[in-house]
C-alpha cells in the first residue's frame, strides 16, 4: 500500500449559498435589527421575563441587546432528537446537515383522491393523510396535512392531534390554536410516553409556533414559547416572510429581517428556560407582485431556503426547512418541477426537519398523489446526496481489466455486490419500455400515484396504539368539547 | 387643454408623484375644472393601472406608485370643489377580525381599493365585532370587508354580522369577507354578501355589489 497524503475526499457533494463571512454578516445585522429597531411582544408575561434577562421593554416594543442573542445562542442545543412515537426509538437527528422530510400542515383544502375534488379537510382526510405519510418510505415526520374543520373549530386541535396519533407512529409536528391546546396536546403525549419526564427524555413529537411578520410575537406564539421552555418540549418557530411584502424586497434583507425573528423567538425561550430545544424555522419568500401569493415553488424561495442553511449550520441551530411543495393548483408539471427543485437543493443544503411535502396552490391545499410522488423524488435526491464513494473497490480495476474490450459485466460478483446501493430503483417514477407502458395501461405519472395512495388507503394498517391509550386521548379530546359547549 | 388631461393620466400611469403634482398646477392655474382634472385626467390613469394590473402587464409596487402619485393630485384639487362633487366609487370600513394580527392582506385590499377609487376607513387588525359596529354607525359605509388568516379567528366574522343584525344595520351595510381560509361556501354560511380571492378581486367585487 502506498502512503497518500494531502488527499481530500468529498463523502457528499458540497453545496453553500453564503460564505462563513456572509452569514456572520447578516447575524450581525439582525441583531443590529434587534437592537435599534425591536420587536412588538404582545404577551406581558413574555415581556417581564425578556425584561429579567436584560432586554430594554418599552411598552409592548422590545429591543434586545446583542449579549442577551449571544447568550441565548450559547444555551440553546445544537441538537434535537425525535422518536418513533410507538416505540421511542430514536429515529430522527436534527443536527447538523441530516435532512428529514414530512408534510405541513396548515392546508384548509385537500384533494379528494377518490373524486379529485378541492374540499375543506376534515378529520378523515387528516386520518387518510396519516396513513399515507405512515406508510411512504421516504417521509421521516408528520404533520397533519390539513386542518381539521368538520368539528367544533375551536377545540379542532385536539382532534387533529387524535387523528395524527392513531394513524401513524413517525414524530409528529404539531400546530395548536394556543398554550391551552398544547396543554391537552402534551398531556395526550405524557400518557403515549408513559409519563413526563419520558416524554421529555424521549420527545417524539414538537410544538410548532409562528411569529407575525414584520417582527411582531403575538400573545399565542410568545406563550407557546414559553411553554416549551417551561416543558422542556421542543418547539419549532418559523417566521413566514414574503419579499416586498412582509420583509424588505432584497434577499439579503429578508434573511435579516427573517434571522431577527427567529433569534427574537429563541430569546423568549431560551430567557425561560436555558437549554430548551429550539428549532429554528423560516419559510422565507416572495410576494409574487402580480397575484399576491406567498410563492412555494419560485426560484427566489429556493435560494432563501439554502441560505438560511448555511445560516443555521453557521449558528449551530437545528433548522426547519420546507420542500416538496408548489405554487400550481393542481398536480402538473409545474408542481412536479417545483417539487424537484426544492427537494433537491434542500437535500444538497441540509436543514433538518422539512415540511409542507404534498402542499400544492402555494401552501392552501394539498395532495396525496403529490406527496407520493415527492416521496419518489425525496429517495433520488437522497440518491444524488449519497455522492461517489472513490475507492480500489469502486474503481473497479480489476473487475475491468478481466472484462476488458468487448464482454459484459451483467454476471460479475462485483456487479451483483453493487448495483442495488450504487442506484436507486423509484417505486413511481416509469422507466418502462414503450410496449409494457402500454400494456400496463398507458399510466400517467399522476394515476399511478392515485392508485397507490387509494390503495394504502384501503389496505394499509398503521401499529395501533394500545386501547386504554387510545381511550384516554378519547377523554380529553371530549374534555375539551365540553368546555367548549360550556363556555 | 385636453392634452393635460392627456399627460396627467400617463403621469399616474408612470407613477411620476412629482410630476402629477406639477401637472396638476398648471392645469389649475390654466383655469381647468377641477371635477374634470379629477375624472379625465386622475381617474382616467388609474383605471389604465387597475385594467394593466388585472392583465398581469403592471406589478403591485407598481399599482401603489400610481395610486400615490393619483392621491397626489387629488389632494391638490379637492380643497376647490364641493365635497359632495369629489368622485368616490363609495366608502368601505376594512379591518383584520378579533384575535388576529395579519394585515398584509387587508392593507393590500385597502390599498387596491383606494386606487380604484373608494374611500377606506382601516380599522385596523384585532377588530371585534363592536369596533366594526362603531365604525359603521360612525361612517355609514356603503360595505364592510374582514380579513382573517386562521381558522379559528375566521368565526368572528359570523359575530360581527349577528351584531349587525341586533342592531338593526345589517340592511344598511354590505358585508364582504377575505383571507386564506376563506370560501365562497363559508360566506354563505355566515351570510356574507361577498367574498373575493384577493386584492384585485375584492376591488371587483365592491363594483359589481354598489353597481
Amino acid at each position: 500500500m502506498p502512503v497518500k497524503s494531502n488527499y481530500v475526499e468529498n463523502t457528499s457533494p458540497m453545496f453553500s449559498i453564503l460564505s462563513p463571512s456572509q452569514c456572520e454578516e447578516i447575524l450581525l445585522a439582525a441583531q443590529e435589527v434587534l437592537e435599534r429597531t425591536g420587536v412588538t411582544v404582545h404577551d406581558e408575561e413574555a415581556r417581564d421575563i425578556l425584561k429579567k434577562a436584560g432586554c430594554w421593554v418599552d411598552g409592548i416594543l422590545v429591543r434586545i441587546p446583542s449579549a442577551v442573542v449571544d447568550r441565548a445562542l450559547r444555551s440553546v442545543p445544537k441538537r434535537v432528537t425525535l422518536c418513533n412515537n410507538r416505540t421511542g426509538s430514536r429515529d430522527v437527528h436534527l443536527e447538523g446537515y441530516n435532512a428529514y422530510f414530512g408534510t405541513g400542515s396548515d392546508t384548509p383544502f385537500t384533494i379528494d383522491p377518490y373524486t379529485g375534488k378541492r374540499q375543506r379537510s376534515t378529520k378523515k382526510s387528516v386520518s387518510n393523510a396519516c396513513k399515507v405519510i405512515d406508510a411512504l418510505p421516504n417521509l421521516d415526520f408528520v404533520m397533519s396535512l390539513g386542518i381539521v374543520q368538520d368539528v367544533p373549530l375551536l377545540i379542532s386541535d385536539r382532534h387533529q392531534f387524535e387523528a395524527q396519533v392513531l394513524n401513524t407512529s413517525k414524530p409528529i409536528v404539531t400546530t395548536a390554536h394556543d398554550i391551552y391546546g398544547f396543554a391537552d396536546i402534551i398531556e395526550m403525549c405524557e400518557i403515549m410516553a408513559g409519563g413526563v419526564e419520558e416524554l421529555r427524555r424521549n420527545p417524539f413529537m414538537t410544538l410548532y409556533a409562528e411569529p407575525i411578520s414584520p417582527l411582531q410575537h403575538a400573545w399565542e406564539a410568545a406563550s407557546k414559547l414559553i411553554l416549551a421552555a417551561r416543558k422542556g418540549l421542543p418547539v419549532v418557530y418559523t417566521p413566514c416572510v414574503m419579499a416586498g411584502g412582509t420583509v424588505p424586497a432584497t434577499m439579503a434583507g429578508v434573511l435579516t429581517q427573517g434571522l431577527a425573528e427567529s433569534l427574537s423567538g429563541l430569546v423568549i425561550n431560551q430567557s425561560t428556560r436555558e437549554g430548551s430545544p429550539f428549532i429554528m424555522g423560516g419559510v422565507f419568500t416572495i410576494m409574487d407582485m402580480s397575484s399576491t401569493i406567498f410563492s412555494y415553488g419560485s426560484p427566489e424561495f429556493n435560494l432563501l431556503m439554502s441560505s438560511l442553511a448555511d445560516l443555521a449550520h453557521y449558528l449551530k441551530l437545528p433548522m426547519f426547512g420546507t420542500a416538496g411543495c408548489s405554487d400550481s393548483n393542481l398536480v402538473d408539471e409545474q408542481a412536479g418541477i417545483e417539487a424537484a427543485l426544492s427537494i433537491a437543493m434542500t437535500a444538497l443544503s441540509g436543514p433538518n426537519l422539512n415540511h409542507d411535502v404534498g402542499y400544492i396552490e402555494y401552501g392552501s391545499t394539498s395532495s396525496l398523489e403529490f406527496l407520493a410522488i415527492n416521496n419518489d423524488v425525496i429517495g433520488m435526491a437522497r440518491r444524488l446526496v449519497r455522492g461517489i464513494k472513490v475507492n480500489d473497490e469502486t474503481l473497479a480495476l480489476d473487475i475491468i481489466h478481466k472484462i476488458g474490450p468487448g464482454g459484459h459485466f451483467l454476471s460479475e460478483d462485483h456487479t451483483m455486490k453493487h448495483f442495488k446501493t450504487e442506484t436507486y430503483y423509484p417505486s413511481l417514477i416509469d422507466r418502462q419500455r414503450y410496449e409494457s407502458w402500454l400494456e400496463s395501461g398507458s399510466k400517467t405519472l399522476f394515476e399511478r400515484a392515485n392508485e397507490k395512495v387509494k390503495d394504502i388507503i384501503e389496505n394499509y394498517e398503521p401499529d395501533p396504539l394500545p386501547k386504554d391509550v387510545q381511550q384516554k386521548i378519547r377523554a380529553i379530546v371530549e374534555r375539551s368539547e365540553q368546555k367548549v359547549v360550556k363556555s | 387643454m385636453s392634452n393635460y388631461y392627456e399627460e396627467i393620466s400617463q403621469s399616474v400611469i408612470s407613477g411620476q408623484l412629482d410630476r402629477v403634482k406639477q401637472l396638476t398646477q398648471q392645469a389649475i392655474d390654466a383655469g381647468i375644472d377641477p371635477v374634470e382634472i379629477i375624472n379625465q385626467g386622475l381617474i382616467l390613469g388609474m383605471s389604465v393601472v387597475g385594467a394593466r394590473f388585472k392583465s398581469g402587464q403592471m406589478f403591485v409596487p407598481e399599482v401603489l406608485m400610481s395610486a400615490r402619485s393619483m392621491t397626489a393630485g387629488m389632494d391638490m384639487v379637492k380643497p376647490l370643489i364641493l365635497s359632495e362633487d369629489i368622485p368616490s366609487a363609495g366608502k368601505v370600513v376594512i379591518g383584520t377580525v378579533k384575535g388576529d394580527l395579519h394585515d398584509i392582506g387587508k392593507n393590500l385590499v385597502s390599498m387596491m381599493l383606494e386606487s380604484a377609487g373608494y374611500t377606506t376607513i382601516n380599522v385596523g387588525v384585532d377588530a371585534g365585532p363592536e369596533k366594526f359596529l362603531q365604525a359603521v354607525k360612525e361612517h355609514k359605509p356603503n360595505i364592510i370587508a374582514m380579513s382573517a388568516l386562521l381558522t379559528t379567528t375566521m368565526l368572528s366574522m359570523k359575530d360581527t354580522i349577528e351584531l349587525l343584525k341586533e342592531e338593526g344595520l345589517r340592511d344598511k351595510v354590505l358585508v364582504i369577507i377575505g383571507g386564506a381560509p376563506i370560501s365562497q361556501d363559508f360566506a354563505d354560511e355566515i351570510g356574507a354578501d361577498g367574498f373575493a380571492p384577493d386584492a384585485g378581486s375584492a376591488t371587483d367585487l365592491c363594483k359589481k355589489l354598489l353597481a
